[in-house]
């Protein structure tokens, strides 16, 4: 009788649990699969005309801009609709005392994100968040009000532009040290200091939703004179 | 285990002496792995430490490259040592196994050699091709890629030809099919893109579909297989069990893949589903925990009421490392995953010292531990002995292993807490906001406590090899 | 009742996603849905086998 019943539960059946594990797997592939398709559509790069209208519109109309957004002013605000702040492409301004063509800027973008990753950035800092907790995260430091004007980053570069500073900064990071946790010395030249700084404004004009949250708090404190640079 | 290759024992089966050649080489890399822990540890805690020496992001690199390859090497090691008592068959290709080994670790040797040594390039594809690719955890250059496909080739060829060969299991059925995924994903994260959201993109692909769904089936497995060798729990329970397990694990954790497309420039409908499939990771994760004790329990009770006498164990220590491996997946997987998974709590510890605690725990919970309970139960069966039980120094192993782990993982939690308030939500994050925590007190005490538990896990590891070495030696003298 | 997505890019899962749940919700119902026709086929199979 008991033998009976087991047989009859399906809950004890090899047969149901391996059919619905197949089923299961094979479905959650195929969402995946379009899911992924989809997204690729939005996170490819904008293009410049994108880029124009953007500029035009105050906003951002792709979630990842195209190489020229280096041309572009970038801030970073709050959205009422979408409860987090959001990148804002706003007037042309000079990169490197230039307007860069579209070829120039994507060329810049290739070698800036190759040497992020030869010199292996990621296994200190965080890029989108991903990556060490060693030094800061990179997402939004293009923005970061300790590179903009008045901050202590132009001041101890001797540098006019957060380009430049930044820029400056890469090549020779333990001249200017901002805290007893020091970047090391990576011998990046020149071309790719230039190109890992059209990589990091390029990324701070991506559309993160709203991570960092809050970074406009830094910026507000930095203005009221908290700073950490020493 | 060092002399196991002399005494010539598994009853002659050489995918067992394949399978023990992979565990040597894991464990020492495990070493490697501790070792260069230590250093990032103390360069938090101390920065001029090898300061443009041996910098922070060599360590780390090193850290979790050797984390990653020693437990490849561990698992392709458990695959080979369950093969011939699974297919009911010895594997096919011995040979072909071998020289892929050998062909592995000359790779192996020098990428760590040119990390160590050469460390950083100029910004070229040459970079990527031969010294690194700086994708966290996978690293390594792209002829090492190359070369790893190919060798693992050789692997899924052995192993499903000697799976088509012999008995099909259940057990084996889902290794075949779930190994061939593992594989596959590696190829995701080969390519280059100067789009740093694609990139992020399908790196995910690798680590996330590597450990949160591949790994957690294959381990699934290796447990099945541990509870029927080691304490006789019936077939059809155990595969049924791993069935369900199959289902739930990538029921939930193919789509949780969501919880890192959050913030990377994807759009917002991951977070819906990024939460709420990765919210129901954690569920396999307890029905493994139930299964395991349960069986156990099941098992002792019958063995008590057919009026045998003690233990049904027939391999302490490996049994130990398994049931520390179903709290352990739990907690460090389950827990620590499910605190941080919902994208309202993840938008403030994203990338923070709390994501360094989970990672620590769970790759340990869910990895280590079964890996290390494989290497005991691979010892047994290099002496050929019927029972093996713990000895001081496998106790002291396991309980130093895990509360440094243990401690460790708290530490790091507390840091990222003070991470998370300070940085995060006090001062928004940026530049200042990140030195500012780093600088508080209760956080450089954590890092302290972390270092500390740090030298607990590696004095652990020492008990560790050395009772490898020795555990089983005085029983195989006996019986022969 | 249904609102714009709120996302940069307009798709199909940005309309599915309205706000509680409802995309996610509705992904998880269509995965099990058709474990529930598994079951009653394996229960026959079952009852009409050993
Ligand atoms: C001697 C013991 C250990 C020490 C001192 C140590 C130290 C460290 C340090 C300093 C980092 C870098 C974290 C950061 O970027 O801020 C790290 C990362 C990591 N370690 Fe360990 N570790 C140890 C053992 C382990 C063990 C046993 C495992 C796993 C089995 C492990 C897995 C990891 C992982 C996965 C990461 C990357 C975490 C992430 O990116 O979130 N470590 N470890
Ligand atoms: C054994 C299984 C698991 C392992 C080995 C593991 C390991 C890791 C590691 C190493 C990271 C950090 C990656 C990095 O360096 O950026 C991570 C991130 C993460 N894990 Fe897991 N994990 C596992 C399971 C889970 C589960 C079951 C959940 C959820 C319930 C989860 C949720 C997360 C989340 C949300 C993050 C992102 C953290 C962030 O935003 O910074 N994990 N995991
Ligand atoms: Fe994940």
């Amino acid at each position: 009788m008991a033998n009976e019943n087991e047989k009859l539960s399906v809950w004890t059946s090899i047969s149901f649990w391996r059919r619905s594990a197949a089923w299961v797997t094979g479905f959650a592939v195929i969402l995946l699969i379009w899911l992924t398709f989809n997204t690729m559509g939005q996170i490819s790069m904008g293009t410049d005309a994108d880029l124009k209208k953007a500029a035009q519109e105050h906003r951002v109309v792709s979630r990842v801009p195209g190489p020229t957004v280096i041309n572009y002013h970038i801030d970073y605000k709050m959205s009422k609709k979408r409860g987090h702040e959001v990148p804002v492409i706003g007037a042309k301004e000079p990169f490197f005392g230039k307007e860069w063509s579209e070829k120039e800027a994507a060329a810049l973008l290739h070698l800036g994100k190759l040497t992020s990753q030869a010199k292996n950035c990621m296994n200190c800092h965080t890029l989108l968040g991903n990556g060490a907790y060693y030094a800061p995260d990179l997402t939004k430091a293009w923005l970061d009000p300790a590179w903009q004007k008045g901050g202590p980053m132009q001041a101890m570069t001797n540098t006019n532009t957060t380009e430049e500073a930044m820029a400056k900064f890469l090549q020779n990071p333990s001249q200017y040290p901002t805290h007893a946790r020091m970047m090391p010395n990576l011998g990046i030249t020149e071309e790719e200091a230039k190109g890992l700084v059209a990589f990091l404004k390029h990324m701070s004009s991506i559309d993160t939703n709203g991570f960092p949250r809050n970074f406009s708090k830094t910026v507000e404190q930095f203005k009221t004179g908290g700073t950490n640079a020493h | 285990m060092l002399t196991s290759i002399k005494t010539n024992e598994f009853a002659g089966s050489e995918s067992k002496k394949l399978a023990m050649m992979y565990f040597r080489v894991a464990i020492i890399l495990f070493g490697a792995q501790l070792l260069m822990g230590l250093i990032a540890a103390i360069q938090f805690l101390a920065p001029n430490f090898l300061f443009e020496v041996f910098d922070f992001s060599v360590a780390r690199m090193v850290h979790i490259n050797a984390l990653v390859v020693w437990m490849l090497y561990a698992m392709i090691g458990s695959v080979y040592y369950l093969l011939p008592d699974e297919a009911g068959v010895e594997t096919v290709g011995i040979g072909l196994g071998k020289l892929a080994f050998w062909v592995l670790t000359a790779a192996v040797a020098v990428v760590v050699l040119v990390y160590i040594f050469i460390q950083v390039g100029p910004g070229k594809e040459s970079t990527i091709w031969l010294i690194n690719e700086g994708r966290e955890y996978i690293e390594a250059p792209r002829w090492a890629d190359i070369g790893i496909v190919v060798v693992v080739l050789i692997f899924y060829w052995n192993v499903f030809a000697t799976y088509m060969k012999g008995q099909k299991t259940g057990i084996l059925t889902v290794l075949v099919a779930d190994l061939l995924a593992l594989a596959g994903l590696y190829l995701a994260g080969m390519f280059f893109t100067d789009n740093i959201s694609m990139d992020q993109y399908w790196w995910w692909w690798v680590i996330h579909l590597w450990v949160e769904a591949t790994w957690e089936v294959f381990v699934g497995a290796l447990a099945a297989y541990g509870l029927v060798k080691i304490i006789n729990a019936k077939r059809e329970i155990v595969e049924m069990w791993l069935w369900i397990e199959v289902l739930m694990l990538f029921g939930s954790g193919i789509l949780g893949l969501g919880h890192h497309y959050f913030w990377i420039g994807t759009p917002e409908y991951w977070w819906e589903i990024g939460a709420l499939f990765s919210a129901l990771e954690p569920v396999p994760l307890v029905a493994m925990f139930v299964h395991v004790l349960y069986d156990w329990g099941k098992e002792q009770g019958i063995a008590k009421a057919e009026g045998k006498p003690g233990s049904v164990m027939k391999n302490g220590p490996a049994m130990a490392w398994i049931v520390t491996n179903a709290f352990g997946n739990f907690l460090g997987a389950g827990i620590w995953g499910f605190f941080h998974t919902l994208p309202q709590v993840n938008i403030y510890t994203h990338g923070t010292q709390f994501t360094a605690a989970h990672g620590h725990l769970a790759f340990f919970g869910a990895y280590a531990t079964i890996l290390i309970g494989m290497m005991y139960l691979g010892v047994q069966g290099a002496y050929g002995i019927e029972r093996m039980k713990a000895t001081f120094k496998s106790k002291m192993a396991i309980f130093l292993i895990t509360f440094g782990v243990i401690g460790m993982t708290i530490a790091l939690t507390i840091a990222g807490y003070e991470q998370v308030l300070v940085e995060r939500a006090e001062l928004g994050a940026g530049w200042n906001a990140f030195f500012v925590a780093q600088d508080l007190p209760w956080y450089v005490q954590a890092q302290i406590w972390r270092t500390i538990m740090g030298v607990v896990t590696f004095v652990g590891f020492i008990y560790l090899v050395w009772d490898l070495l020795t555990i089983g030696k005085k029983e195989a003298k006996a019986a022969a | 009742m249904f609102e714009q997505f709120t996302d940069v890019v307009p798709s199909f899962f940005g309309y599915l996603n309205q706000g509680p749940l409802t995309l996610t919700i509705f992904l998880h119902t269509v995965i099990i849905l058709p474990m529930i026709w598994i079951y009653f086929d394996e229960k026959k199979k079952l009852k009409n086998g050993k």
